[in-house]
């Protein structure tokens, strides 16, 4: 099986670029599990800083052909969707889209369980796999409606169209929005930017948003108070502080 | 006992309680949230207000966050405290009986941006700057904003505004969501009064149950929600 997603390490500050192929996969398992060894790879390397998932100009990802035709395949392939989409989310990493083309189907499934998307202009968004009776799988329902509410989601979904970059960026379903071609170039300086901030901060900042989105604000507030308190345990909050008193950049090592 | 590090104005059933920490950002150390609270419950029981006004007009900045100085030597027990009385204050804003308005001046940043969250509703200049640094200092919030910012602009521009650490400006923010309404700097009070006065004209019994009714709705499912809308419509209403 040939391999579907490549990743190249883009520059020396440990910026990693996975590129996730168009219509070129051959199906939607093959896609998932060239994912999952990625993110297995990625998610145990130290040096491993940031991570852009991008596609090639002919679109991020299509909706690709699901296998299988029984009630057994269909979940056991929607069951293993969701859990790499779970475990693309603790990669511990920030982890940006970066769309320039088309991202559709199972393609807006995986941009939406990354830490936020950017695009160029030419990108454009949907999920068209409703006229052929197909659902999202990967958790992108979910997703779609805690992003741009309800009403947009089903919108959406139910009609399969596909809306522009704009459409996108009005709707919050993009973060940021860059003129044609130039939306990798952007992403990857805001990346390395990041990358500059405390990993410790934005790790423990991540798991805590996403556990505490879907619980009470009083439960997730005593989460937030003791994953605070937890902080000052750390390098580098020391650093960070010490730094900032000093008004020197900060040399965070991420514990 | 009198207060140093804010005052209080009373002016047609608004009540203003506005921070000067006395030097050129207001910070928010302890002494400043005690503060707060101590002003909060003093014009929550003032019969002669209606709404409250936070703001940190006219100065520089609404709030820029905590005192760096007090808490690089904070232990990890000290950061909890540190945790439970800033919460304690933004839960004492949530959860009174009168609508509080959040007047950001100028920047906002760090616990600040939490304490403007913590508002009902809120409103800015023009010259607003507003963002979370904790991954700069290698923390995160203590004060509910991992929580209260994916709530108000989503997780996708929380995480944003946490990893990069940066200042975003009064239209970024109201993009996002995070601001309800920008103002030019001379309109900007002009308007806050004006808008603070006309929700004071209103009855406060049926502003306290909107208000508890619309915080119900983040954590509540909806036929819940909906049966609490009964009972208190059912109540307020009677008196038409």
């Amino acid at each position: 099986m040939p391999e579907r997603l490549s990743a190249t390490h883009t520059n020396s500050n440990g910026i990693v670029t996975l590129t996730i192929p168009g219509s070129a996969a051959a199906s939607a398992e093959e896609l998932l599990e060239a994912l999952r060894r990625q993110i297995h790879a990625l998610a145990g390397k130290d040096d491993v800083k940031g991570v852009l998932l991008t596609g090639p100009e002919s679109g991020f990802c299509r909706c690709l052909p699901v296998g299988g035709s029984s009630t057994s395949a269909a979940a056991s392939l929607s069951n293993l969707g969701q859990q790499i989409m779970f475990s693309l989310e603790k990669i511990g990493k920030p982890c940006i889209a970066v769309i320039e083309s088309e991202c559709s189907g199972i393609g807006l499934e995986i941009a939406l369980t990354c830490d936020f998307i950017v695009a160029g202009q030419a990108a454009h968004f949907g999920l068209p796999g409703i006229a052929s009776g197909l659902l999202p799988f990967c958790g992108g329902s979910q997703r779609l409606a805690r992003l741009v509410g309800k009403s947009k989601a089903k919108e959406l979904i139910y009609s399969g169209d596909l809306i522009d970059a704009e459409e996108a960026y009005r709707i919050g379903l993009i973060n940021r929005l860059y003129p044609n071609s130039e939306a990798l170039a952007h992403a990857e300086q805001l990346l390395t930017h990041i990358c500059t901030r405390s990993p410790n901060a934005i790790r423990i900042g991540g798991e805590i948003v996403n556990a505490g989105y879907d619980i009470d604000l009083q439960t997730a507030c005593m989460m937030e108070r003791d994953a605070f308190a937890l902080c000052f345990a750390s390098f580098d909050q020391r650093e960070g502080m010490q730094a900032f008193l000093d008004k020197r950049p900060p040399q965070f090592k991420g514990e | 006992m009198p207060f140093k590090k804010l005052r209080i104005e009373i002016t047609n059933r608004v009540g203003y309680i506005l921070l000067d920490a006395g030097s050129r950002f207001n910070k928010l150390s302890i002494t400043t949230i005690r503060e707060l609270k101590r002003a909060l419950t003093q014009i929550e029981e003032d019969a002669a207000v209606n709404v409250i006004v936070l703001s940190g007009y006219p100065g520089e900045s609404f709030a820029a966050g905590a005192d760096i100085g007090q808490m690089v030597h904070f232990a990890p027990g000290d950061a909890f405290h540190f945790a439970e009385l800033g919460q304690s204050l933004f839960e004492q804003i949530e959860s009174s009986a009168k609508p509080v308005i959040g007047a950001l001046n100028g920047i906002t940043m760090g616990g600040g941006c939490d304490l403007a969250m913590a508002c009902d509703i809120r409103i800015a200049t023009e010259g607003l700057r507003i963002g979370h640094t904790g991954a700069k200092l290698g923390i995160i919030t203590g004060f509910c904003g991992t929580h209260k910012l994916p709530r108000i602009v989503g997780k996708n521009y929380a995480r944003e505004i946490f990893m990069t650490s940066e200042i975003y400006g009064a239209a970024e923010a109201l993009h996002m969501g995070l601001v309800d309404r920008v103002y030019c700097e001379t309109e900007f009070w002009p308007e806050v009064c004006s808008f603070a006065e006309r929700i004071a004209s209103h009855p406060l019994s049926a502003l306290s149950a909107a208000k508890r009714l619309i915080n119900a709705a983040e954590d509540t499912d909806l036929r819940t929600g909906c049966l609490l809308e009964r009972e208190m419509a059912t109540h307020i209403n009677i008196h038409l």
